[in-house]
């Protein structure tokens, strides 16, 4: 069966990377073409399900690298008696010390963010302020502390999926009406910050921050 | 000129059908746009299908556009009317607390313990890749990256996980 064209704007539909143009262009699409609106619907299913339990793979993941622990354990055990075994343990541990004391440490560590496989940023980690807890009602303004001046952030407020994005140079953000209105109390939502320089280069990146708005 | 019953019928099959085939996608945008938890979708949806019934018959369709073009501008159109609506109240009224449909919730529940237990079944490098790539929406050269794969790779990963998903959950 030839595949549809759209199909692979399936993702960036439900993930919200899409431009406006391409949104609109799609769901005119699969309003039209049945085969593309099953598979989208299958789609959210499976997304839907992956964010909301990301403990099943979490778990797998870890599991995953266990036997990977193991497995070198076991072969090492095979190849080498435990005298022999425990005397390179304390060879491997001299030489790491050895290492630790002749490699000069830098004075101040700065934490490093992974962009693209050929970009890495240092900086410094973003405090959020509020809402950081769970909230009575649904938050009228995002609040962080600030990082210098000519910094630019883009805050991004997450539900199942990306809710809504936006950037500031402010260290605050009201919230628009639009927006507000689709959060619901009884819902979990989570937020985070990035700061840019002035050359639009990523110089730090706070931690995603769960909040839910209770029921009244 | 009255229509004549064999008509009426024609008309009421064709509504029918139109009620079939257009209510889940309408069902889907309106969510989409307005959150699947929001009281008000299913109330929403059924005066999108009657506004486009009612378009139909007064003649507003003129197949100028493929009945799927059509269907989407009205549902565009009321869900940016809604929208404007919604924002006005939310300014003085707070939040009415969402009331799920019982039988659908149990439905949607039981499709996604079918894939919860498809991706538990999955090998570790697809769900590895599913979590990075939906859970932590990292994009495919990023995903490449942590995985130390070409992003070429990452794609068949995510194509090949998906199948497999499919086909155990028959969907």
């Amino acid at each position: 069966m030839r595949k549809c064209k759209f199909e692979d704007m399936i993702d960036g539909y439900l993930l919200n990377r899409l431009s406006e143009r391409d949104k609109e262009l799609f769901e005119e699409h699969y309003f039209n073409c049945p085969s593309c609106f099953e598979k989208l619907q299958a789609r959210d299913l499976i997304i839907n399900t992956i964010k909301n339990h990301s403990e099943v793979l979490v778990q797998e993941e870890v599991r995953s690298k266990v036997p990977v622990a193991a497995r070198v354990k076991h072969e090492l055990a095979a190849f080498l008696n435990p005298r022999q075994l425990a005397l390179a343990g304390i060879t491997a541990l001299i030489f790491v010390a050895v290492i630790i004391a002749v490699v000069p440490r830098p004075g101040n560590n700065i934490p490093a963010f992974i962009l693209t496989d050929t970009e890495t940023v240092r900086g410094s980690s973003i405090t959020l302020i509020s809402p950081v807890i769970d909230m009575s009602q649904v938050p009228s303004f995002f609040e962080w502390k600030k990082l210098g001046d000519h910094v630019e952030y883009q805050i991004s407020i997450f539900n199942h999926e990306l809710l809504w994005k936006t950037t500031t140079k402010e260290n605050r953000v009201t919230l628009p009406d639009e927006v507000r209105a689709k959060m619901l109390p009884g819902e979990k939502y989570s937020w985070q910050v990035k700061a840019f320089g002035p050359d639009g280069t990523l110089i730090a990146v706070s931690s995603r921050v769960q909040f839910l708005v209770s029921k009244q | 000129m009255r229509d004549k019953p064999t008509d009426k019928i024609r008309i009421e099959e064709d509504i029918e059908e139109l009620m079939v085939r257009y209510r889940p996608i309408i069902t889907f945008r309106v969510r989409k746009a307005i959150g699947a938890q929001s009281t008000d979708c299913d109330d929403l949806v059924s005066e999108i299908l009657s506004q486009v019934m009612e378009k139909i018959k007064s003649g507003e369709f003129r197949g100028e556009s493929s009945l799927g073009t059509f269907v989407y501008t009205v549902t565009s159109r009321r869900i940016i009317d809604y929208i404007r609506e919604k924002t006005k109240v939310m300014k003085y009224a707070p939040e009415p607390q969402p009331f799920p449909d019982p039988q659908e919730t149990l439905e949607q529940r039981e499709m996604s313990e079918k894939v919860q237990e498809a991706l538990g079944k999955l090998k570790p490098k697809y769900q590895n890749v599913l979590y990075l790539y939906y859970y932590q929406e990292l994009s495919r050269d990023e995903v490449a990256s942590k995985m130390g794969i070409s992003p070429r790779k990452v794609s068949e990963l995510v194509n090949y996980a998906l199948k497999l998903l499919r086909k155990e959950i028959k969907l």
